[in-house]
């Protein structure tokens, strides 16, 4: 089990003159932090929208950006938050004026909270959350009400249609996001991130808990958890309340420049999260044969704590924890590639087939998933340990 | 939003029942939601509006609005001379401007009485069916984007694409031909073109199978397309429906059959195709689905036509003799024929001279439009889009 | 009853499974294969033969017999020359772009096949004035042309002034006695107008490669 406080709070301790007090070197690891995640997030929109845009456009063929920057575009995302920034800053005239702002402000600012329970290596984390998931679940199910607020702020028909398929979507398929998640996490035995991510460190790192050997329903569980995550996301085929809406862009209509960017960013932050939390509890987190290969060159804490109770920083660790963090990364962006791809195949799904597969189909299913992983994992203790 | 309600208050509409409980009635009106759909239509229908009642989700009435591109091409029809009017016709239905032409043309020719030369005739049903093609894989292309499904819309591009080169080896444009024209063809076809068309034959085959499997038989598409917008045969023959509409509803009717202009009659006789025609596979018959299997089995016919005129293509003139001034004899003449969308039908009025007196043009869309205020009405609103789709209408037809 | 619930609720779980991993395998396919765009404006597709591009005019072989413009539907095609007997002095020829539909109507009824639509599609412009395009190569005559003239007139001078010589001695054998003999001398043809002399630089100068025996006033 991995332990140790927050990584740059002890940088800092350690860095720091003896007469700083403590609390102020908590406030000031709490601002870097956050400057990380929120300088995480927006490169991870970025980067996102690109690949996005270049996986649309190989799977249909064509290149998709290929202009700005040069090797196939990779600037294009840049130079659009560039023009989103330069636009004129709109709001309707007899739209609900603070609400209006608000709303994208409001679902940023949730997800950027569900951002604080992403370990971005085993030592490097922004605080350490025994409710690890169970926190990422909650604080991306704030960004609805966002989202409902946005539509009825904007007083047009359309949007209000948007904003209630949306929260009629996101609340039926919490349940089988919640359940599907379940499997995992009793197999693990936690719901933080990192200390599942170390129980799946066996067999040279391929001991995830996805594997067959683990729990055969694991498998079920983690394509409901894919299924509901698409549903949460509002990402194709579940992407009703944002591109049919029967005209332009359902509840984000009203919006333009960067108020609609940052439901975009918000977009992005929610399926990398989403992905996150898959590749955590599914698909081994942090460990891979190569970490466990970096484990065995150099040390694993950044800061160890001696015999005498000191605390030393441990440079040994860095390649671990670099190999550790691109690991995860890896296996979250190809869970974001894997949403991509779900989405340039399928077409949409009615709401009403939404909601049908939701409460029949899925929770139904994920309940059994439970059940079963559930009594395996009791045989499984009772025949083994 | 123009929702009113009157709540008539908890206390003065409670009833007493025979048990002695209280029964509450909550007195709530709502008035019904007035949609513009259009003029600005996210999917490729064209300029249309469709005004909808809907309650709630549930749509209680439509009635379409026409004439945003509207050009006046009949009237011009009265002013320009005969030849000089087959551009004219190759915009109405851009998406299938051969067989615009070829309606033109066999109407014109049917006055004059005069006979196409051979090769003409297989070079134009060539044309025709190659354009066909082009035209369902829009129609289906787009109405999978209507669905959300973005990606088969570019692959069926890609061999419009194709298709499109093939003409603009023909005859120069790739969208408005003004290609088969009075008396036959333009020019003849370049050498290479007919081992080009067979290769697009085997090509367009292959890759068939696969819009087949992406789109068509996916489990969300067919939920989506599934018994919605059921249109009755009866309704269909009501209404003056043809095309993939019709026999999307059952009804066995094709005008290269069933009425035979150029040399479909020989190429039925020889067994060469088929007319699908749909028997509710995955619902009922007559639903959104029947009529898109309908365009993609047709797709596939149009190949074996090909093929047959390719495999009976023989020398000879392409043009009959006509003057240079064309001065067509007195006389009228109708002449249907089977366009991708249904029957497109020139009536053309002579009265000797190098004008026009009147040309009338049945579009096909126009009297397939008239469907949606029928078939709308009880579906979901989030269907609407799915059945305007369904119904495959062009504006540039329906408005002329 | 329910067994047949339950089937048609295994079945759509197991088509919505099916069907997705065909349709992926199948977007997967072309995801790894490589895009058929072609990178306009830097590749470019080729243009068939009979492409209907900008029109080219094939001018010394043009006769202004306004078939073509007759023939177009929407009356793009002007043209304006001037006739000296046989040849034509071109002042303008043009097309309006703004109008023109490329439908290729103008090229077939033409009795020389000298108007062709060429194989160029991109016209751009800041200024609508230039898409009144004017498909002259060259204005006024060109040297074989001029030449030609040259040598017509020359001819009828020459046929003009044998046939008043004849005139004059069959008038003076006839009118031997008589006074006045008007010398009704047809006045020698018109000389080229100063004007359409005023040379393009390099068409008057090859009167000499042209072989016309120059006759004197025609300068």
């Amino acid at each position: 089990m991995q332990s140790g406080s927050n990584a740059f709070l002890e940088a800092l301790r350690a860095i720091a003159p003896a007469a700083v007090p403590d609390w102020v070197l908590m406030v000031t690891a709490a601002v870097i932090g956050f400057a990380i995640a929120l300088g995480l997030i927006s490169v991870a929109a970025l980067f996102f929208v690109w690949l996005e845009r270049k996986v649309a456009g190989h799977i249909q063929c064509r290149y998709g950006p290929m202009y700005a920057g040069g090797w196939h575009g990779w600037a294009q995302s840049l130079a659009d938050g560039v023009k989103l920034m330069l636009k004129e800053d709109l709001v309707p005239r007899d739209a609900d004026r603070a609400l209006f702002i608000f709303a994208p402000g409001l679902v940023l600012a949730a997800i950027l909270g569900a951002m604080a329970a992403y370990p971005l290596a085993p030592a490097v984390f922004f605080g350490q959350f025994s409710l690890g998931v169970f926190f990422i679940v909650a604080m991306s199910s704030m960004t609805t009400i966002g989202v409902v607020m946005a539509g009825w702020a904007s007083n047009s028909k359309w949007t209000t249609y948007g904003a209630m398929r949306e929260a009629a979507q996101v609340v039926a398929y919490e349940i089988p996001l919640g359940l599907s998640l379940l499997v995992p996490v009793m197999a693990a035995g936690t719901l933080d991130l990192r200390a599942a991510s170390a129980m799946q460190s066996g067999l040279w790192g391929m001991d995830w808990l996805i594997m067959p050997w683990n729990n055969p329903f694991m498998l079920p569980a983690g394509v409901l958890f894919l299924v509901a995550a698409l549903a949460e996301t509002k990402r194709a085929p579940f992407d009703l309340p944002e591109a049919e809406s029967e005209l332009v862009a359902g509840f984000m209509t009203e919006y333009s420049g960067i108020r609609w960017s940052f439901f975009f960013m918000e977009e992005y932050a929610a399926m990398f999260l989403m992905s996150a939390v898959g590749a955590v509890f599914f698909l081994g987190g942090f460990e891979s044969p190569l970490t466990h290969l970096a484990a065995q060159i150099g040390g694993t804490e950044l800061f160890v704590r001696d015999a005498a109770g000191t605390l030393a920083f441990d440079a040994s660790a860095i390649p671990y924890q670099i190999v550790a963090g691109l690991t995860l990364l890896a296996k979250t962006v190809f869970g974001v590639f894997l949403m991509m791809w779900l989405r340039w195949t399928l077409p949409r799904v009615r709401i009403d087939q939404v909601m049908t597969m939701g409460y029949k189909y899925l929770t139904p299913l994920a309940l059994l998933c439970v059940v079963g992983a559930a009594a395996w994992e009791a045989i499984k203790h009772a025949l083994w340990s | 939003m123009s929702d009113t309600h009157t709540a008539s208050g908890l206390g003065g509409d409670a009833r007493v029942l025979r048990s002695g409980e209280r029964e509450f009635t909550l007195d709530v009106r709502t008035q019904d939601m007035e949609i513009n759909f259009g003029p600005q239509h996210p999917a490729t229908h064209g300029v249309m509006r469709i005004l909808i009642r809907a309650d709630g989700e549930l749509v209680t009435g439509a009635q379409p609005h026409l004439g945003y591109l509207h050009r006046c091409a009949e009237k011009i029809g009265e002013s320009v001379e005969w030849l000089q009017y087959l551009p004219y016709t190759d915009r109405y239905d851009y998406l299938a401007a051969m067989n615009n032409n070829l309606g033109y043309s066999m109407a014109v020719e049917a006055v004059m009485g005069i006979a196409i030369p051979r090769r003409a005739e297989l070079i134009r049903i060539i044309c025709a069916e190659l354009n066909r093609i082009g035209s369902h894989l829009i129609a289906v292309g787009t109405y999978g984007m209507d669905i959300g499904a973005f990606t088969p819309f570019l692959y069926m591009f890609r061999e419009r694409e194709w298709m499109m080169a093939l003409f603009e080896k023909i005859c120069g444009a790739r969208l408005t031909y003004s290609y088969i024209r009075i008396g036959g063809l333009f020019n003849d076809a370049p050498p290479g073109w007919f081992e080009e068309v067979a290769l697009f034959c085997d090509t367009f085959e292959a890759k068939w199978p696969e819009y087949y499997d992406l789109l068509i038989v996916n489990k969300i598409f067919v939920k989506r397309t599934a018994n919605v917008g059921v249109i009755p045969g009866r309704v269909c023959l009501d209404f003056g429906l043809t095309g993939p509409i019709l026999r999307g509803s059952g009804v066995d009717w094709d005008l290269r059959r069933d009425m035979p202009y150029s040399l479909y009659g020989e190429i039925w006789r020889d067994g060469a195709f088929q007319v699908p025609v749909a028997r509710g596979e995955m619902g009922t018959v007559g639903d959104c689905w029947d009529r898109t299997w309908v365009r993609m089995r047709e797709m596939q016919e149009s190949i074996r036509i090909v093929r047959w005129c390719l495999a009976h293509i023989e020398e000879g003139p392409v043009m009959a003799e006509i003057p240079k001034i064309l001065k067509v004899p007195k006389g009228e003449a109708y002449v249907g024929i089977e366009n991708p969308r249904g029957e497109l039908g020139h009536y053309v009025v002579s009265d000797g001279e190098k004008m026009a007196v009147r040309v009338r043009v049945r579009g096909p869309s126009f009297c397939n439009v008239a469907v949606l205020e029928d078939v709308l009405p009880g579906a979901l609103v989030a269907d609407a889009v799915a059945i305007i789709g369904s119904t495959d209408i062009v504006m540039g037809e329906t408005d002329r | 009853m329910a067994s047949s619930a339950t089937a048609t609720y295994v079945r759509n779980i197991w088509e919505s499974v099916k069907t997705t991993l065909v349709g992926m395998r199948i977007t997967g396919k072309y995801l790894l294969q490589k895009p058929i765009t072609v990178q306009y404006p830097d590749e470019r597709m080729p243009i068939p033969d009979r492409f209907r591009g900008i029109h080219y005019l094939e001018q010394e072989k043009c006769i202004e017999c306004l078939a073509c413009a007759r023939a177009c539907p929407i009356d793009c095609i002007e043209m304006e020359a001037i006739r000296h007997g046989k040849e034509l002095e071109w002042i303008s020829f043009t097309l309006d772009y703004q109008k023109c539909m490329f439908c290729e109507l103008c090229v077939y009824p033409c009795p020389k096949d000298c108007i062709h639509m060429g194989t160029e599609y991109a016209f751009v412009s800041f200024d609508r004035s230039e898409f009144k395009h004017d498909l002259l190569s060259f204005k006024g005559m060109d040297r074989a042309a001029r030449a030609r003239m040259k040598e017509a007139e020359a001819k009828k001078a020459a046929k003009d002034a044998a046939k008043a010589k004849a005139d004059a001695a069959k008038t003076a054998a006839k009118d031997k006695p008589a006074a006045d003999k008007p010398a009704a001398e047809k006045p020698a043809p018109d000389a080229p107008k100063a004007g359409s002399d005023a040379p393009k630089a390099g068409q008057d100068k090859p009167d000499a490669g042209a072989a016309a025996p120059g006759a004197g006033g025609a300068g």
